[in-house]
């Protein structure tokens, strides 16, 4: 908590591997008290829990890497213009062509499911969470090579919001 | 642009940019732990608003290929048949368990950087109640779809609802709309989850922002070397809501990936409520109570005037949390300090307040672990024995190995 390194993201995500395991390693152990088969398909109260935390986990070490990436370790007020090159371009273009098609994949997945036979949740989830994805990863491009830095010191006493 | 100097001619909003837009953020990825619990609300609403168009909330029973089923339980069916239908139910409810864990895990930051101390004392306390009635709407969400397990989760929560001496009836008819489950529970317990609960949550986080922004966020130690007694950050606008959004596009990201993978609450695998009770235990959330109540004997009675008892399901649902919430509401009245906190308390220079809470979350765990007694053969004795020892010896092994390691508290 001293500045904003990735030491608490790297041990987000560490922790998120050995939940994500624990939760696969407490399903075979069900399954093993029943014969080798669960008992039903769904997750277990206590498997959800493990997902959740582990989810989370995995959610905080992700933004934990983007936040040092985008906004850097410690904060030194002024302002920082940033100069992108073709490279960069280049991939932010690459990238906006890949969701557009994303996109369009996910429409015709909707419509599929509507029109011919229903499409696995696993699969729509997948589409719609790339298209998610890819987004997020594009707007950290623009803001890391296009938009650039600010850093202000403000009064500690200021009229915001009385 | 001439749109916006159309808007600014009339509402000036260059000012509502210099007054409001350019407030400064400090940096720290831990502060995003507030901001997950607040990107996990807005999908929940969102998710919300789309199954509040296709849920029906109603028990009555509905002709569905060629099965008298509840209505509600069919009105769940038919959303897992829509077009990304089941993809958004079960977002939902992931998203709803992110939400209680993250609120968790927020707190546990305010508590071992000390930061719920001299200002912020109120928005500790708002951030408890936010704890616990994002805990409450949870759990009446599991509710709703009616199946054999929701029926039977929502029992165990009803019961300890019950238990409160003189109180419980009158819980049980405003929550549950009498002796759970009747005609008039779906019906009220829809009303309390899509309406007047997150009304007042939205209320209360509205009210948590409003204060930390007139109060300001702790700051991450450095900025006291930087530009001791100001605030070091970044501007609202453009920075911070830039990287807020990229944010919850990861957010987004990840959590549907999971919604579609993993269905959390897949109906027809329980089917709807029968005769028998199928095996269940409550949600994750709710097993440390669970595993309390399993480990305390149903003899455990203290009868009281006017008829009313003290039960073992009052002492384990709600007297030992209800004893554990009161300390939390305390701690910034115990624990303070007379001048302004600006910059956040380091763990490792508190190690009895750090330690103590390594042993608070021990005893989650153990109380955890007690949930399944039957499963691992235990004793009551035994698991006694482990919630008292296991959560000292938490305590006293990281206090030892903290003074060690950095030395005297800070």
């Amino acid at each position: 908590m001293y500045r904003n390194d990735t030491i608490g993201p790297f041990f987000a995500l560490l922790f998120s591997v050995a939940l994500y395991l624990a939760t696969y390693l407490d399903g075979k152990h069900i399954a093993a008290l029943h014969g080798g088969k669960p008992p039903h398909e769904a997750l277990s109260e206590g498997q959800i829990g493990l997902v959740a935390f582990a989810t989370l986990f995995l959610i905080y070490a992700l933004i934990g890497f983007f936040s040092v990436w985008l906004e850097g370790v410690e904060l030194r007020p002024g302002r920082h213009v940033p100069s992108p090159g073709a490279a960069v371009t280049l991939v932010a273009v690459l990238l906006a062509v890949v969701e557009a098609a994303l996109g369009g994949f996910f429409v015709r997945l909707m419509i599929h499911h509507l029109t011919v036979e229903p499409v696995s949740a696993a699969a729509q989830g997948a589409v719609f969470g790339a298209m998610m994805l890819v987004g997020a990863v594009l707007l950290a491009i623009y803001k890391k090579y296009y938009l650039g830095d600010e850093v202000l010191v403000e009064e500690e006493h200021s009229e915001v919001p009385w | 642009m001439s749109v916006y100097k159309w808007l600014d001619e009339r509402l000036d909003l260059d000012r509502l940019n210099k007054k409001f837009m350019r407030k400064a953020f400090p940096v720290h990825h831990s502060f995003f732990l507030g901001e997950i619990a607040l990107f996990s609300f807005i999908v929940l609403v969102l998710t919300g608003i789309f199954l509040t168009l296709n849920f029906e909330p109603s028990t009555r029973m509905v002709k569905y290929e060629g099965q008298e089923l509840p209505a509600a339980y069919v009105s769940v069916l038919y959303i897992d048949s829509l077009p990304f239908g089941k993809v958004i139910r079960s977002a939902h409810h992931w998203a709803a368990h992110i939400m209680v864990a993250s609120v968790f895990l927020h707190l546990l930051r305010i508590l071992i950087s000390g930061a719920y101390k001299k200002p912020r004392e109120l928005n500790w306390l708002l951030g408890l109640a936010l704890l616990g009635l994002t805990v409450v709407v949870a759990f009446i969400g599991y509710s709703l779809p009616f199946d054999a397990f929701s029926v039977t989760a929502t029992q165990i929560g009803y019961g300890i609802g019950k238990s409160i001496p003189y109180v419980g009836d009158w819980i049980a008819q405003v929550v549950f709309g009498g002796e759970y489950p009747t005609l008039k529970s779906i019906p009220r317990l829809y009303a309390l989850h899509v309406l007047w609960l997150p009304l007042l949550l939205m209320a209360l986080i509205g009210l948590h922002m409003l204060i930390m922004i007139k109060q300001k966020h702790t700051q991450p130690r450095y900025a006291e070397e930087v530009a001791p007694g100001k605030i070091l950050g970044v501007p609202m606008m453009p920075m911070q809501i830039s990287v807020m959004s990229i944010l919850f596009l990861l957010y987004l990201g990840v959590l549907f990936v999971l919604a579609g993978a993993i269905i959390a609450h897949p109906i027809e695998v329980y089917g709807p409520p029968g005769t028998s009770t199928p095996a269940l235990k409550p949600d994750w959330y709710f097993l440390w109570i669970y595993g309390i109540l399993q480990i305390i004997p149903s003899s455990w009675q203290i009868p009281l005037p006017g008829g009313a008892s003290i039960t073992s399901e009052f002492i384990g649902g709600v007297l030992i949390p209800g004893i554990l919430g009161l300390v939390a509401l305390l701690l910034p009245f115990l624990d303070s300090r007379k001048t302004k906190m600006r910059y956040v308390e380091l763990p490792s220079q508190h190690p009895m307040r750090t330690s103590v809470t390594v042993g608070l979350l021990f005893f989650f765990f153990v109380a955890t672990f007690a949930g399944w007694k039957e499963e691992f053969g235990m004793t009551n004795a035994q698991l006694w024995a482990m919630l008292i020892f296991i959560p000292l010896a938490a305590w006293f092994t990281t206090y030892v190995l903290m003074r060690q390691i950095w030395g005297r508290e800070g």
